[in-house]
């Protein structure tokens, strides 16, 4: 990777949006999954008259909105026709809701800044979930499986510990000691910039809960945890400031540069969807390793008016996330929805994601933000 | 995928800058570039871009026709553009295109550049004749920079590299050496430049290089002009696929491409708008950048050299007469990088390279103070040489002498006129010889071809092609009435010195055609500096 840090926007917004991802975390990840409550209630919805429902959503849920079947059953099943506009998840909470129906962000941080900003929600759902996951490659896949770091699970996924792979960042240990000389340097499992972007943020917060033996991390051990948290990412130079790049360079750059990074396991199955000519290529080389723990990126769709709401309803539909995941890889946000894998040309991909655990605390988050955007 | 992460790339754009951006109800999904249909009539872009990309300019116009926008490209040197962007949103260009970020990274203090993304790739290479690879060994071998280094000490390799604080692919060779010799660490930093055994071999590995640039592209044609003199060259893979695809015509030996494992660099070329609240002018470059990120873009870029599209997934798909195994450059090869440093590491890493670690410079500059230079071209002069030899101007240039480093000037007009040689770096010293020029006056006829012959001599005479990277700078204004190219010919044969560059500034009323016919001979190049004297001595020096 050839990119120097840091570059982009104005330094006095970039810090001020530093402070507010600070901010949203300091409330963040440990409602996790509070939002999944919600089981579906559609067929009410039938006789409504059509409405036009308006709203912000975030970026990576666009290709979903502008596919013609969602569109169709939005309006045919539920009467509703969609006013989106693109934003980011902490500004459209952030701003003026003023004539929105809803916002509909890409983590749950949003959601706690819109509880702050705007009072309770009329409702808050989480939609879609997916976890966080190692990108890399079948060479170095083989070679990490071959140090029994990697294992292949009966059902074909790979599984890796994930204190264990930190171990073999922190100790150092060079590509060419585990027989792939061709690789640069130590090796490295590299994220987005955690100050800027959610992915990496989340990975950040993993790697907290590794520090601390595995246990969510809190304030009482931000001692001990922040400096390794802060001295992980120092090591890593330049980040890339979104997801999206950050996997689009993976894809395009290969091995070499981008041997294991850090990603949503969505954006595979979009992309492997999206370039259908490239399957085989993809199940040849290409491998999703999911780390044990991991954590879940959710989508909670925050309901401002009773439209919002009726949208909010309607998305629960069976056959919408059934869309979801078969064509743009979002896990189902509703309790009692499964996934089945199979439906999907990837390869690797589970059934369930076990392993799960939370985020550390909100503070905790605070801190390491701001620790990690100091440096 | 494009459009995903275009999406997610303005989504994150618009979280930055606190504004809910692109109302595009409904039709997100999609994304061609070229799709709005000539919608950017009178819209106006202008581009500082690094040489390196003059080639692809067609595909820019044919953009640009499509959409009814003017877009204008100016070529300039990697520290050109970091020294405009420093200027911030009053530079006078709207997006940046540099060889690589870190000239972003050093340049864009006030932070106005965004929307940068990588247009393409080219890993820094070593070019070396194939029987020079065969002989050391390194066809299909891994190589390392301390090969590198060893077989330079040991006469094995005679290579030419671009001066690292004036080009990018010599600044990305130096700092990937850097790397290497700091044992392979995640990212530089301060305390390993201070290393006395980095520092060593930095320093032998930098006094091999037998010839220097500062540019690319000319490295690369020099390299071809005088094949016989060089084994090897630093320079851009798609300089070295260039560069064979040129030797492959003249039926001559191509060159194979190595890349040091531990310390490999690749130009990443990113293509950055300068934000100035256009935001016409703003979705006329992110409708350009989009364009040139197009699969059908991407892959015409790859036919042309350059590294693009998914060839992490498909490296297979690249035609093989381009991307030549035979040429050691395989695109189902693994190219593992660096990872670049923080700035203020780059920029001390760039400060030592002046400063200490390179090979240093011997110059002579020949300056015609005949009779037609008096008034504006005396004063023009003058300024031009404040540049190179007052501490603070040639800082800001990146153009600081060493301590090791030999400034003579030759005054002349008909005669030679005097001689004031600094030796080193001494800012006393050199602002003494300063002075000197700034009193001296002269007045005569124009004899160009005497100072050179007494320049190189001098060279000769004080062994300065020995450890140094000899050159003479000369400037005139004039046609030589006196003296000729066959005396002077005749005199660098009879001292065995004509490999001594020389590199001339052509200025008023000078005969290019003379120039031409000295820098030909001596391997220099002619600049012109009929517009920017000071330019021209910049560029000038650069190359020494």
């Amino acid at each position: 990777m050839a990119r120097v840090r840091p570059k982009g926007p104005g330094i006095i917004v970039f810090l001020a949006v530093l402070g507010l991802v600070g901010y949203g975390v300091f409330m963040l990840y440990s409602r996790q999954q509070a939002t999944g409550g919600g089981t579906g209630s559609q067929q009410q919805q039938r006789r409504q008259p059509a409405v036009t429902v308006s709203g912000f959503v975030g970026g990576e849920k666009t290709g979903f909105l502008a596919n013609g079947k969602v569109q169709r059953i939005l309006s045919q099943k539920y009467g509703i026709e969609l006013d989106y506009r693109k934003a980011g998840s902490i500004d459209m909470v952030q701003g003026s809701v003023d004539g929105q129906d809803f916002v509909w962000p890409s983590n749950q941080v949003a959601e706690e800044i819109f509880r702050e900003r705007h009072g309770n929600p009329l409702s808050a759902e989480n939609i879609f979930n997916s976890p966080i996951v190692i990108y890399s490659w079948a060479e170095v896949v083989d070679a990490l499986q071959a140090q029994g770091i990697v294992q292949q699970a009966a059902s074909g996924q790979y599984e890796a510990d994930l204190d264990e792979l930190v171990a073999l960042v922190d100790s150092g240990t060079k590509w060419e000691e585990i027989g792939l000389p061709q690789l640069y340097g130590r090796i490295l499992i590299l994220s987005t910039d955690p100050t800027r972007s959610n992915s990496g943020n989340m990975f950040a917060g993993l790697l907290a809960n590794v520090y601390n033996g595995g246990e969510v991390a809190g304030m009482d051990s931000s001692a001990s945890v922040v400096p390794q948290v802060r001295e992980y990412f120092t090591r890593l130079g330049y980040l890339e400031g979104s997801s999206g790049d950050l996997f689009q360079h993976y894809i395009e750059r290969g091995m070499g540069e981008k041997p294991l990074v850090v990603g949503y396991e969505n954006q595979l199955i979009e992309f492997s969807i999206e370039h259908r000519e490239h399957i085989a290529r993809l199940r040849e080389k290409v491998r999703i390793i999911y780390p044990r723990p991991t954590v879940w990126s959710g989508h909670p769709l925050i309901a401002i008016t009773e439209n919002g709401k009726r949208l909010s309803q309607a998305l629960q539909d069976e056959e919408l996330q059934r869309i979801a995941w078969e064509e743009h890889g979002f896990r189902s946000g509703i309790i009692g929805v499964s996934n089945d894998p199979k439906v999907l040309d990837v390869i690797g991909v589970p059934q369930d994601v076990s392993s799960v655990m939370q985020m550390p605390g909100p503070q905790l988050m605070q801190e390491l933000i701001r620790t990690l955007g100091g440096s | 995928m494009r459009t995903l992460s275009r999406g997610i790339m303005l989504l994150l754009a618009a979280l930055l800058l606190g504004a809910c951006v692109d109302r595009n109800s409904g039709g997100a999904g999609s994304g061609t570039a070229t799709g709005r249909g000539g919608s950017f009539s009178g819209v106006s872009l202008s581009i500082i871009s690094g040489s390196e990309n003059e080639g692809l300019e067609p595909l820019i116009q044919r953009f640009a026709a499509d959409n009814g926008a003017s877009i204008s490209m100016q070529y300039k040197g990697s520290v050109d553009i970091m020294l405009e962007l420093a200027q911030g949103s009053g530079m006078p260009y709207d997006a940046v295109w540099p060889a690589n970020s870190l000239w972003i990274s050093l340049g864009d203090s006030q932070r106005v550049v965004k929307h940068s993304e990588s247009i393409m790739r080219s890993p820094v290479v070593l070019g070396v004749k194939h029987s020079v690879a065969e002989r050391l060994g390194w066809v299909g071998s891994e190589v390392r920079v301390q090969d590198i280094l060893d077989a330079a000490e040991a006469g094995q390799l005679r290579f030419g590299m671009t001066s690292a604080t004036q080009s990018n692919s010599g600044a990305s060779a130096y700092i990937g050496y850097l790397y290497a010799f700091a044992g392979q660490p995640e990212v530089l930093t301060l305390e390993q430049l201070d290393d006395p055994q980095l520092q060593d071999r930095i320093r032998r590995i930098l006094g091999s290089v037998q010839r220097s640039s500062g540019s690319s592209g000319w490295l690369k044609d020099s390299f071809l002009e005088r094949f016989d003199s060089l084994d090897a060259m630093v320079n851009y893979e798609a300089l070295v696929i260039e560069a064979n695809q040129e030797l492959q015509r003249r039926n001559m030996e191509t060159l194979y491409a190595v890349y040091p494992v531990d310390g490999l660099v690749i130009a990443d070329s990113p293509l950055g708008f300068v934000s100035k609240g256009d935001s016409r002018r703003e979705e006329l470059f992110l409708a350009l950048q989009e364009y040139l990120l197009s699969p059908e873009v991407q892959q015409e870029i790859l036919a042309a050299g350059r590294r693009t599209g998914l060839l992490g997934l498909n490296p297979e798909s690249v035609d093989r007469s381009v991307f030549n195994p035979d040429w050691g450059i395989d695109a189902t090869r693994t190219i593992s990088p660096i990872r670049f440093p923080a700035e203020d590491v780059l920029r001390r890493a760039l400060d030592l390279y002046q400063v200490t670690f390179r090979k240093p410079s011997f110059t002579v500059y020949a300056l015609d103070y005949s009779g037609s230079m008096e008034g504006e071209g005396l004063a023009e002069m003058k300024r031009a040489m404040r540049t190179l030899l007052d501490s603070e101007l040639s800082t800001k240039y990146l153009l600081q002498p060493t301590d090791r480093d030999v400034s003579v000037v030759i005054p002349f007009d008909d005669r030679l006129l005097a001689e004031w040689v600094v030796n080193g770096n001494d800012p006393q010293a050199l602002s003494g010889l300063l002075d000197e020029i700034e009193q001296f006056a002269g007045g005569g006829n124009t004899n160009i071809y005497a100072p050179v012959a007494r320049g190189v001599e001098l060279i000769r005479e004080l062994g300065g092609s020995e450890r140094h990277f000899p050159a003479v700078i000369l400037l005139t204004d004039g046609q030589s009435n006196e003296g000729s190219f066959s005396v002077l010919r005749a005199a660098l044969d009879g001292n065995g010195m004509h490999n001594v560059p020389v590199f001339s500034i052509v200025f008023g009323a000078a005969s290019e055609e003379q120039l031409q016919e000295i820098s030909d001979y001596t391997g220099g190049r002619v600049f012109d500096g009929k517009k920017d004297l000071v330019k021209a001595f910049r560029q000038a020096k650069g190359y020494n």
